[in-house]
């Protein structure tokens, strides 16, 4: 009776979701970025399952762009991601060659897609200026993002691109319609015209594919699709589209992170949070781990890095200041393995490398695994050199000296000389004080135990720890809140102290 | 341009662009839509004009505005409808061709998917709308519905029963409803 009551509840409570949703057509055809907190907050009180998977969400997407439901998000949203990553990357001579692309495929659109170009000119045509107007603009990034947010929210121009998503889906797959056949209920010709051109048809697995695979994969782009459902288990899916090199060999490029949710979707982002702007003083802190991170890789033979000390310089600060925002990996690490095979065999199976594994608790159970979090973590975003270069400290660290107490010895040190706010969420659950980071910080490491190393530390009902602004902490967004819904006082639990001091820290010392 | 400034926007719910900034960003759009839209029935009537496609025709209506055209299709043959000639309306909306002409019949007919009123219910105006259709493919559409009704979903009861169990009633009532219609 209870289970049948509870799933009662559970459809009802879906069905109330799915309306809220339908009847949400209001704002932007894209929106602006925001804190991925805002999904969690949205799903607050949906089942548990999504609860579970929009809590752990934001710890591994730490931004996402809503995205109109029209019936055309998902077409829009791999094409603003594609207009926005070529911005990222910035380089001239790519958007030279995506001009020069595209005017070859408008040939393509014609002659497989059998499109008349009387008609669908005027279409690509908004695709290419848009292209044109951003090269144009590369030497202000700010202006250029305006202009791209604005071209995809003019209701005069906007619709023309994303047609063109449509018109080179629709041209792929009638140049490699036996491939995909199989995959069709029907005929490709229905398919065409009832699911990839009709104006307000929502795209579907297959349309995605295809349109990946002629506008993305060229680019030598990946996609990420983040599966927000009702599946099992506490974590997002995911599904992973990558480019193939000419050498037949699949490719990690830039990523471009989408969420799905059934009937729509919306972009993700990987980003280190505004508040973990390093300070000068963390950035020493950093070289002097990346300075003994060197001499390990160089002891060892790791192949697959040339690093100088000029590049650790250029680098190390964004990485560094990453960690706290990106603690957690996505649950299948897509392809880690394959892309450093060296590592796994060059290493005995040391506590490390069974951390490789993508089983996500198996993670949580390991003490030294927060360093490796970082190269996992960033393995998609930057060049396997560099990731190479910095997981290989602990691939050759046989000795009993954990790599962990590499990283934590800053922290531990600077700690004890002054109070850090890095201290508030471990006697706590709360936000720590993030004003203070507005003001110059003295000696400010931005390290941070990753999020295994607290799971093993506290065993949270919570979930997630949130870091979070002082706004945030004086909003009624936050369970401290009086005005929360979900109002949970702070509270000072002496286990969470206790089981602190009898894991991580006290190695390091 | 001015006035967005002076709208509200203590109503906009958190995570939506403040009013002002949303009507900003979508300033733009009634310009440009008349202008895509505009450039794009240019197109249309210039292939209309230099394919000539025997048994339609179709013309911007007389007062220049390129959003309302007038059109007609001949009876196809081996049908009740022929050697009649039919006169029909369209309005293009301001986001054409991402959204469907609004088509009426002027001329009365008696057919199972037009109504009295001469409202047509043909799916590629509906939701199987897409951009690349154009005047002329909604045109031949209408012409091979005139010898092959969707009895399935008809607008005229009657019609459709009548089509299916006595034609030559049908043919009767057609050329009872049939009126030729001067231009205006």
């Amino acid at each position: 009776m209870e289970d049948q009551h509870n799933n009662v509840f559970e459809l009802a409570e879906q069905r109330r979701l799915a309306q809220e949703y339908d009847a949400h057509l209001e704002g932007p055809m894209v929106g602006e970025k925001k804190s991925s907190h805002a999904i969690t907050e949205e799903y607050a009180r949906a089942d548990p399952v999504y609860i579970a998977k929009t809590q752990s969400l934001p710890q591994t997407y730490s931004h996402y762009r809503p995205i109109l439901g029209d019936g055309n998000c998902g077409w829009r949203a791999i094409a603003f991601a594609y207009f926005e990553k070529l911005l990222q990357l910035s380089d001239a001579g790519q958007f030279e060659l995506e001009i020069a692309r595209l005017v070859s495929l408008d040939n393509y659109i014609e002659t497989v897609g059998g499109q008349d170009p009387s008609y669908f000119m005027d279409m690509t045509e908004e695709t290419i200026e848009l292209l044109k107007d951003l090269l144009a603009l590369l030497d202000n990034p700010q202006v250029a993002r305006n202009t791209l947010l604005e071209r995809f929210n003019d209701n005069g121009r906007a619709p023309s691109i994303i047609y063109h998503m449509r018109l080179l889906a629709v041209s792929w797959l009638r140049g490699h319609a036996e491939e995909y056949q199989g995959f069709l209920d029907g005929s490709i010709e229905d398919y065409c015209t009832r699911d990839l051109m009709a104006v307000n048809a929502e795209i579907d697995h297959m349309g995605m594919t295809l349109l990946i695979d002629i506008f993305i994969k060229p680019v030598g782009l990946s996609v990420e699709i983040v599966y927000l459902d009702r599946s099992e288990g506490t974590e997002v899916n995911t599904h992973i589209y990558r480019p193939i090199d000419q050498s037949g060999v699949s490719q990690i490029g830039p990523m471009i992170y989408i969420l799905y949710r059934p009937g729509h979707y919306d972009l993700l982002y990987k980003e280190r949070s505004s508040y973990f702007v390093p300070h000068p003083a963390a950035t020493m802190a950093s070289n002097v781990q990346v300075n003994r991170a060197t001499s390990f890789s160089r002891q060892h033979d790791i192949q697959q890095t040339q690093p100088t000390m000029e590049n650790f310089s250029n680098v190390d600060i964004e990485f560094f200041s990453s960690i706290p925002g990106f603690c957690v990996p996505p649950p299948s690490n897509h392809g880690f393995p394959t892309e450093f095979p060296g590592f796994q065999q060059a290493y005995d199976p040391s506590p490390v490398s069974t951390s490789v594994s993508p089983d996500p608790s198996m993670v949580c159970t390991n003490s030294s695994s927060s360093s490796l979090s970082i190269a996992t973590t960033f393995t998609p975003q930057h060049s396997s050199s560099l990731s190479a270069a910095m997981m290989s400290p602990q691939h050759s660290n046989h000795s009993s000296h954990s790599p962990f107490s590499t990283i934590q010895l800053p922290i531990h040190t600077l700690n004890s000389a002054q109070p850090q706010p890095l201290q508030a969420p471990l006697s706590s659950h709360h936000s720590p004080q993030h004003g203070d980071v507005a003001s110059p910080p003295p000696t400010n490491s931005t390290f941070r135990p990753s999020k295994y190393e607290w799971e093993a530390i506290a065993d949270w009902q919570e979930g997630p720890v949130i870091f979070q602004t002082s706004t945030f902490k004086n909003s009624h967004y936050n369970t401290a809140h009086y005005n929360n819904p979900n109002f949970q006082p702070e509270e000072w639990s002496p286990d969470c102290e206790e089981a602190f001091d009898s894991s991580g820290r006290k190695k390091s010392t | 341009m001015a006035d967005y400034a002076m709208e509200d926007n203590q109503n906009s719910a958190p995570g939506t662009l403040p009013a002002a900034q949303a009507a900003k960003l979508g300033d733009p759009r009634r310009a440009n839509d008349a202008q895509s839209t505009t450039k794009r029935l240019q197109t249309e009537l210039m292939q209309l004009m230099t394919s000539d496609t025997p048994g339609i025709s179709a013309f911007p209506s007389s007062d220049g505005n390129l959003q309302s055209w007038t059109a007609t299709i001949d009876g196809p043959d081996d049908t009740p409808y022929a050697k009649l000639t039919f006169k029909l309306t369209f309005a293009f909306p301001s986001n054409y061709p991402f959204a469907p002409p609004t088509v009426m019949f002027k001329t009365p007919i008696y057919h199972p998917n037009v109504d009295m009123a001469g409202r047509i219910c043909l799916d590629i105006l509906k939701d199987k709308w897409t951009a690349a259709y154009n005047i002329q493919t909604v045109l031949l559409s209408l012409q091979s519905l005139l010898g092959e009704p969707n009895n399935a979903s008809p607008l005229n009861g009657e019609a459709a029963t009548l089509w299916d169990s006595d034609m030559d009633r049908f043919k009767q009532k057609v050329a009872d409803r049939h009126v030729d219609i001067e231009d205006e």
